[in-house]
């Protein structure tokens, strides 16, 4: 019953960068990845990041903060090939999945352990995947948002472990690579979810561990002496190069990139786009990896009356001059979104046809749709203004989200219609986020490279940020997210990108890189998938 | 001892009142805590699991009960986590108070100085124009935003000339650039109380008969005027200690040190309230403390309040 391919050209990745040739945005992430000389071993890499990171249970390895640390500490069973998107061997040496993905057996490496000296073997993977799968309500533990359909896991033997689902997961491979499934050692799990907030409780079996925290401030992670399993593929098959990586928050934009070329600091990420010249003329390194999932966008919510009509959507997407965002508030580090997805990620094909920046054709729109005029230049119908709210938090997840909504406050000016950009207190912000009716419109990304990913962030069990209920979108994205067939899967995300396009639910505005800053004598430093920093390569030239 | 005791009572009532306000108009906000932390796209939970999650952090509880088991929870204690993270706020204390305190002591330390250099040096200057400019420094010092003072400082200092690091740097170089930044600010009031008190001491009979028996300008100022001069500038410091919290959150994000002021700022945006809590009891045993000392150094620096305390 077993196709007995051992997957290492997943016939999703394969097939994503077919439809790619040609069309493909630079990706920036492998200037560093080429190391020039012998890698020289030692040293203390800082690393400034912007944030701190909330939570490091891996299920929450989404945003930039957590996500970074994790990827430094936890292995996870496959990799996910950065540039070719395949799935590659890592703590899984071998795996089967049967034709209709609902088994997933994985061979396991041996010796391999945690940082505690926990054995890493089918037992502890079947306690992590059983957790990220199902979630532990009573430890708080939250399910994962990459695995779906999980129904239970059987260890064969004490290297063999088999996965069932109620339903074809055929995301399930990608998952396994992504930072969310982090292997962490089973004892962690026995812990509720506030026990994630403290890193040092955080046991995995990766390059690093984390050695030290001041919380909100610094965590310091050290590099495990006795690693020996790297992902097949890594440069790197030993022990980090480096004996310490130093992660300091520093949230000030011009203290980072002051620090940086003042010798203060060797990596930082989060460059704005207006200060990537101060970098590269002082001769260090930009890196811009791409996070390959969905595009930087601002999403309609069908359900609130202002944008219930389908014209008024197309006429406000038509208003946007995507072109005047790009070159007025970024550079070429942030390609201009050309669909729902990024150009890199799987499954991705180009609609911009339906987003044409259109003034005559949007505003022919809105008057057919009845909306006229009024005395102040915006548009009204029966004594409503069309006045879109529209929240922001600083700094958000998306670059320069003020900048951009003030442009886009702009241009729609010049069609009748009104932005109120409005950025509530934290504690007020998610309420008012997620309700439709307080907002008709949400600004949200999603970096995961897999076809997945538009289900995940669009499907009603899911994220659902469109707060939606069209039947037809579900119906579409059902099929992209169950279907076995990568062929038959990749061509339903194709469709889900036109109805959404079609349809004007999203108006996709950048492709969004991740911007690090980097000294000249930094090598290796490479990443993941989807642009989180990696520092099992890195090493330190001498300078 | 009986009024050491009198005063600890008033202390501990100051602290419920302190406790019990912040829980009201924490829970009287719009907003919620956890709802915000779940909420987060980037955690990709959906709607049945966020409300799971409200319900397992105890969220609806009548308020009363919520009341009660915080107020035991702390008198035993028990700080609680942050809603926002989950962090344990006994360790986000431990690692920021510390911090802070330092900071905040020597901040007031070298304000103190500060105020002092401008006030006696303005006091001997032989010169008007001198006189005027050391005096005008005050006002310049309170206008300086104190953020773009730490940018400015920190810019010129540490990036264009290299002095000190403010990334990692050892435990002195790292407090020189903050304690600037927290100190100018904080030395104008003081400075301009001292002047004002200097002048008018100097006016004082007793200081006209001291400078008729022949003691110098020096001389009289440090053992005439100094004492009697110094008694406002000791109230305005002990109020000014409020001040320091307040400069302290825009010093301690500028330099991206970890401190009470940057852990109040996040946990009030955020309606974080155990740490928002403890910050509030933390701050409100800092002033009792500290008005009891300037309570007691009064009768120190001022012989005739020595013999009405000790008559009562």
């Amino acid at each position: 019953m077993f196709s007995q391919r051992r997957i290492t050209g997943l016939a999703a990745a394969g097939l994503a960068i077919v439809l790619l040739a040609g069309c493909a945005s630079p990706d920036l992430s492998s200037s560093l990845t080429s190391s020039q000389g012998t890698p020289v071993s030692g040293g203390t890499l800082i690393y400034l990041e912007q944030g701190a990171p909330a939570s490091l249970y891996a299920t929450q390895s989404g945003a930039y903060t957590s996500g970074g640390i994790n990827n430094n500490i936890l292995d996870r069973l496959t990799w996910q090939d950065p540039k070719t998107l395949e799935i590659t061997p890592w703590i899984a040496s071998s795996w089967k999945v049967n034709n209709d993905a609902t088994e997933y057996t994985f061979h396991l490496r041996d010796g391999v352990t945690f940082s505690n000296g926990t054995p890493l073997d089918a037992e502890a993977v079947k306690k992590d995947y059983d957790t990220y799968g199902l979630g532990n309500p009573d430890l708080k533990l939250p399910k994962s948002e990459v695995i779906n359909n999980y129904d239970h896991a059987e260890v064969v033997d004490p290297l063999t472990i088999t996965f069932f689902f109620k339903a074809p997961s055929p995301g399930f491979l990608q998952a396994t690579s992504t930072i969310n499934s982090g292997l962490v050692a089973p004892e962690v799990l026995d812990h509720n979810l506030d026990y994630f907030a403290v890193a040092t409780n955080v046991i995995g079996s990766g390059p690093f561990t984390v050695a030290s925290q001041v919380v909100g401030k610094e965590i310091d992670l050290v590099a495990r002496k006795d690693y020996a399993w790297a992902p097949e593929r890594a440069a790197n098959q030993g022990r980090a190069y480096l004996d310490e990586v130093k992660y300091i928050v520093e949230p000030e934009d011009s203290v980072r990139i002051g620090s940086l070329l003042s010798g203060q600091a060797d990596v930082i990420r989060t460059v704005q786009a207006y200060d990537e010249g101060q970098v590269t003329a002082a001769g260090y390194v930009l890196l811009a990896p791409q996070t390959k999932g969905v595009n930087d966008a601002v999403n309609f919510r069908p359900s609130n009356p202002l944008v219930s009509d389908v014209h008024v959507r197309q006429a406000i997407v038509k208003a946007i001059d995507l072109q005047e965002i790009h070159d007025t508030l970024f550079s070429d580090t942030y390609p201009i979104a050309t669909s729902i997805l990024s150009d890199l990620a799987a499954g991705y094909v180009d609609t911009s046809k339906y987003s044409k920046f259109d003034l005559a054709a949007s505003k022919k729109l809105l008057d057919d749709a009845g909306w006229a005029p009024g005395a102040d230049g915006i548009r009204e119908k029966d004594g409503q203004k069309l006045v879109l709210k529209v929240y922001y938090q600083n700094p958000g997840g998306q670059p320069q989200t003020q900048q951009t909504l003030e442009l886009i406050q702009q241009q729609l000016k010049a069609v009748g219609v009104g932005l109120d950009i409005l950025s509530p207190a934290s504690s007020d912000y998610a309420t008012l986020l997620n309700d439709p009716l307080s907002t008709p419109l949400y600004i949200g990304d999603a970096g995961r490279a897999d076809l997945d990913v538009i289900g995940t962030y669009f499907g009603f069990k899911n994220r659902n940020v469109l707060k939606n209920e069209d039947p037809e979108l579900e119906r579409l994205l059902a099929v992209a997210n169950s279907q076995p067939d990568q062929d038959k899967r990749a061509k339903a995300v194709q469709d889900v990108q036109v109805y959404i396009a079609k349809q004007a639910y999203a108006i996709p505005i950048l492709q969004e890189p991740q911007v690090f800053g980097a000294a000249p004598y930094v090598n290796g430093f490479t990443f993941e998938s989807v642009g989180r920093p990696l520092f099992q390569g890195t090493w330190l030239a001498k300078h | 001892m009986g009024y050491l005791l009198k005063r600890a009572g008033q202390g501990a009532i100051v602290l419920w009142a302190a406790f019990t306000v912040a829980f009201i108009l924490l829970q009287a906000l719009p907003g919620d805590a956890i709802m915000n932390r779940f909420l987060n796209p980037d955690l990709g939970l959906t709607s049945e699991q966020i409300s799971q999650l409200r319900q397992s952090y105890g969220v609806g509880a009548p308020l009363w009960q919520q009341y009660f088991h915080s107020a035991w929870a702390f008198l035993t204690g028990d700080l609680g986590n942050s809603l926002e993270d989950g962090t344990p706020v006994r360790l986000l204390i431990e690692g920021a108070l510390p911090s802070t305190a330092v900071l905040a002591a020597f901040g007031l330390l070298f304000a103190i100085l500060l105020a002092l250099a401008v006030a006696f040096l303005s006091a001997l200057a032989p010169f008007a124009w001198l006189r005027n400019l050391l005096q005008s420094l005050p006002s310049l010092f309170i206008a300086v935003p104190v953020f773009w003072l730490g940018i400015m400082l920190i810019q010129i200092l540490s990036f264009k000339l290299r002095l000190v690091s403010i990334i990692n740097p050892g435990p002195v170089e790292g407090l020189v650039l903050p304690v600037a930044t927290l100190a100018i600010p904080l030395s104008a009031p003081l400075a301009q109380v001292l002047v004002r008190s200097i002048d008018e001491t100097l006016l004082s009979p007793f200081i006209t008969v001291a400078a008729a028996k022949g003691a110098s300008r020096v001389r009289l100022l440090v053992h005439e005027v100094a004492r009697n001069a110094v008694l406002p500038a000791v109230t305005v410091a002990g109020l000014l200690f409020g001040e320091l919290i307040g400069s302290a959150i825009v010093t301690e994000t500028v330099y991206g040190r970890v401190g009470l002021g940057r852990i109040t700022e996040a946990a009030v945006k955020a309606q974080d309230a155990p740490v928002v809590e403890a910050v509030v009891l933390i701050s409100a045993i800092v002033f009792v403390v500290v008005n009891l000392i300037v309570d007691l150094l009064y009768p120190l620096l001022d012989a005739r309040l020595r013999t009405r305390a000790a008559a009562i």
